[in-house]
C-alpha cells in the first residue's frame, strides 16, 4: 500500500487537526514527541503527514506531494489553487469581510477611487471584480490591516474578523460579508481519484467525528 | 543589457540526453500507435492569431495565452493547445474529404500558469481528433487509443474517468439558473466543492430533488454501477439521454477489453464552454495532475465555420514522462557501445571499420580528440563506453575490453568476420 501523505496547517488549527485525526485511528505519537522530525509516519495505517505554513498547504496538495490537506478557507480562496474541497471540518470559523470606517456605511459606491489595504490581495481583487463589478486599488499588507484607514492609508480594508473587537475600538465597521471562513479538508485532484476508497473512508470518518463533537 | 543571457524564462526548461531520448522514443511509440489506428499527422503553426482562440468566450482564457503583434499591428499568440487548430483546419480545408476526418499532432503548446504541463509554461501534447462522427463508437474509440497510448508509454498503473456535460446541462436546464450561476455552479461540481455548492443552494430557490442531485453531483464518481443508480434520480430527458451516452460507451470498452482502466465521474465538468457530450481525464500514480484530457466538442468546428461533430484527446508527454520516472519504470537511456581510435597509418581502416559497426546497428564514437588511446580509454571510461577499438596499424586492432580491462590483438577481417567485439 502506498503511504496517504497529509499536509496540515502550522498555527491555531494544528492541535484541533490532531484531535480530529486520533479520533479517527491515526496515531499522532510520533508528532507528540516533540522530535525534530519534520515528517510524522504512522506505520499501521500507512499516513505520513507534515506541518507547513498554512499558505502552503494548497501548494503542496496541488502538486500532489500532499494527497490531503487541512487548512482554512481564506488560505484556499486567496490562493485559488486546483484542487477538491471535500469537507467543511467548522472549526477556527470566521468572516471575511469588508470593513471601513462606519461613515462609510451605505456609502461605498460613491466613493470613486478605492484603495483597499489587506493581506489577501486575491480575495479582495475578486470580490471587487466580481460581486462589485468595480476596479480597485489594492495595496498589499502583511498584518495589523485595520491600522490602513485610520492613518489614510487606505479607505477600507479587507480582512478576517472573528468578534469584531477590534474593528469596534478603531472606529470600524463590517461593510459587507464575503466569505464565512472555517477549516476544510482538500484533496488533491488525482490522489481523489487513485486513492478513492481510503480517502473517502477517511472522509466518513471525519464526518462522524465532528457530528459527536457537534453534538 | 545582458543580465538575463544565461537564464531561461520562466516554465521553460532544457531537455538533456537522457531526458530527451525517452522523450523522443516516447514520441516513438505514441506516434507510431496512431499511425496504426489511421490518423494521419499533421503540424500546425506555432503562431497563430488570437482571434483563432477567442471565438468563444472563454474557449482559452486570455490571460494564459502568449501574445504579441505582427507588422499589420494584429495580435498573435503561441499556440496554447492544438485542437482549436485543427478545427480551424477542418472548417476550412478538407471539404472534400469523407467523414470522419482523422487527425493526429505531436507538438509544444505554450500557456501561462496552466496544470495541463504541471505547471510548466511549454510542455509537449500528443493527441488525436476524429472529426464528423458523433457515434458512441467513435468517443469508445478516441478513449481506447487513450488507454493504449498510455500503456504503449509503458504506464500500467492509471485510471480513465469518464463524465457527460449534457448531465449536468440537463439538470441546469431545469433549475432555470442565469447563465452566471450556472458557470458557478459548474466550477464548485468540478472542484468538488461541496461547501460552497451546499451554501449556494441554499441561497437558491431550487425544486428540492433537483437540488439534492446537484448536491450529489460532486460525489457521483466510482465504477459503472454509478449510472444505474443515477438513473433513478432523474426524469429530465437530456440528462438520461447522456447517462445513456455513458452506458454506450462503457459497453463498447468493455468489448476493447479495457474495461479495468476506466471508471464514471459525472462531476467532471471542465471548464471549457465548448464540451458537448463524453468527456475525460486520465491519472496516475506519481503525478499531481492529470495526464491527459478529452472529450466530445460538437460546436467548436461551428465557430469556424462548418458545422461538424468532433471528438479527440491529448496527453501530455512532459507529465508522462514525470510519472515514468516516479513510479520508476525501467526507462531506456542513451548509450555508446563502442570507440574508435587510430594512430596515423590507421585513420582510413579505422573510417571503414566504423563505416560497417555503424551499419550493423551499433552506436559507436569516432575519436576526435587525437589524444592518445590511455586518454581516450579515460574518456571512454567516464562516459559508460563498453570497449575501445585502437586501430594501429592499416590491418591490426587492439580491443580493449573496458569491463574486464582485457586487450586482444586482431586484424579487421577477423574482427568483422567473427562479428563480435
Amino acid at each position: 500500500m502506498r503511504y496517504l501523505t497529509i499536509a496540515l496547517s502550522k498555527g491555531r488549527l494544528t492541535d484541533l487537526t490532531m484531535d480530529l485525526l486520533e479520533g479517527i485511528g491515526v496515531d499522532c505519537t510520533e508528532y507528540k514527541n516533540a522530535s525534530r522530525k519534520l515528517i510524522f509516519t504512522d506505520e499501521k495505517n500507512k499516513i505520513k503527514f507534515f506541518l507547513c505554513k498554512p499558505a502552503d498547504v494548497p501548494t503542496y496538495v496541488e502538486y500532489g506531494a500532499a494527497d490531503i490537506g487541512i487548512v482554512g478557507k481564506d488560505t484556499l480562496l486567496e490562493e485559488g489553487r486546483h484542487l477538491y474541497e471535500v469537507l467543511n471540518l467548522g472549526f477556527a470559523a470566521c468572516r471575511m469581510v469588508l470593513a471601513g470606517p462606519a461613515e462609510l456605511a451605505g456609502k461605498l459606491d460613491q466613493l470613486n477611487n478605492k484603495r483597499v489595504a489587506t493581506k489577501y490581495p486575491r480575495i479582495a481583487r475578486e470580490y471587487f471584480e466580481h460581486k462589485r463589478r468595480e476596479s480597485i486599488e489594492v495595496i498589499k499588507l502583511n498584518g495589523s490591516v485595520e491600522l490602513a484607514p485610520l492613518v489614510g492609508l487606505s479607505e477600507v480594508i479587507v480582512d478576517l474578523v472573528e468578534s469584531g473587537r477590534t474593528l469596534k475600538e478603531n472606529g470600524l465597521v463590517v461593510l459587507d460579508t464575503i466569505a464565512e471562513i472555517s477549516a476544510r479538508m482538500v484533496v488533491n485532484r488525482v490522489s481523489m481519484k487513485m486513492e478513492s476508497e481510503r480517502i473517502n473512508r477517511m472522509i466518513e470518518g471525519l464526518k462522524k467525528q465532528l457530528e459527536v463533537v457537534g453534538t | 543589457m545582458s543580465k538575463w543571457k544565461i537564464y531561461t524564462p520562466e516554465g521553460v526548461q532544457d531537455i538533456l540526453f537522457d531526458e530527451c531520448y525517452l522523450k523522443r522514443n516516447l514520441e516513438e511509440k505514441i506516434r507510431n500507435l496512431f499511425r496504426s489506428c489511421g490518423y494521419y499527422e499533421v503540424e500546425t503553426p506555432t503562431i497563430e492569431f488570437y482571434d483563432t482562440f477567442s471565438v468563444d468566450d472563454g474557449l482559452v482564457p486570455q490571460e494564459t495565452m502568449f501574445k504579441f503583434f505582427d507588422q499589420q499591428g494584429r495580435i498573435l499568440v503561441l499556440r496554447p493547445d492544438i485542437t482549436v487548430p485543427v478545427a480551424r483546419i477542418t472548417a476550412t480545408k478538407f471539404k472534400e474529404m469523407p467523414y470522419p476526418l482523422r487527425y493526429s499532432y505531436i507538438g509544444n503548446v505554450f500557456r501561462y500558469n496552466d496544470y495541463g504541463g504541471g505547471k510548466q509554461n511549454e510542455f509537449t501534447q500528443a493527441g488525436i481528433e476524429t472529426l464528423g462522427i458523433s457515434t458512441p463508437e467513435s468517443d469508445a474509440e478516441v478513449i481506447a487509443i487513450a488507454i493504449r497510448a498510455l500503456q504503449a508509454a509503458g504506464l500500467e498503473n492509471f485510471q480513465i474517468d469518464i463524465g457527460q456535460v449534457e448531465f449536468f446541462k440537463g439538470l441546469m436546464e431545469e433549475t432555470e439558473l442565469a447563465e452566471e450561476d450556472i458557470g458557478q455552479i459548474r466550477s464548485m461540481i468540478d472542484r468538488k466543492d461541496f461547501v460552497g455548492l451546499q451554501e449556494f443552494l441554499r441561497s437558491n430557490e431550487i425544486r428540492e430533488d433537483l437540488k439534492k442531485l446537484i448536491l450529489d453531483l460532486p460525489g457521483l464518481f466510482g465504477s459503472t454501477d454509478v449510472i444505474d443508480r443515477v438513473k433513478t434520480l432523474t426524469s429530465n430527458r437530456r440528462s438520461l439521454e447522456a447517462l445513456e451516452n455513458v452506458r454506450q460507451v462503457l459497453e463498447i470498452l468493455e468489448d476493447y477489453g479495457l474495461s479495468q482502466y476506466v471508471s464514471v465521474d459525472l462531476g467532471m465538468l471542465k471548464g471549457l464552454n465548448y464540451d458537448t457530450g463524453i468527456l475525460f481525464r486520465g491519472f496516475t500514480y506519481g503525478v499531481g495532475f492529470p495526464i491527459l484530457t478529452g472529450g466530445r466538442y460538437d460546436r467548436l468546428v461551428e465557430s469556424f465555420g462548418r458545422e461538424c461533430p468532433a471528438t479527440g484527446f491529448s496527453l501530455g508527454i512532459n507529465l508522462i514522462m514525470m510519472a515514468l520516472q516516479r513510479q520508476k519504470v525501467a526507462i531506456e537511456k542513451p548509450s555508446v557501445d563502442s570507440l574508435i581510435c587510430y594512430a596515423g597509418v590507421g585513420r582510413k581502416t579505422a573510417f571503414e571499420l566504423c563505416g560497417v559497426l555503424r551499419k550493423q546497428g551499433l552506436v559507436v564514437e569516432m575519436d576526435i580528440s587525437s589524444a592518445g588511446v590511455d586518454a581516450v580509454k579515460e574518456y571512454a571510461r567516464k562516459k559508460g563506453i563498453g570497449g575501445v577499438l585502437y586501430v594501429s596499424g592499416q590491418d591490426t586492432i587492439e580491443i580493449h575490453d573496458l569491463h574486464t580491462q582485457e586487450v586482444k590483438k586482431t586484424s579487421v577481417r577477423e574482427l568483422l568476420e567473427g562479428g563480435s567485439i
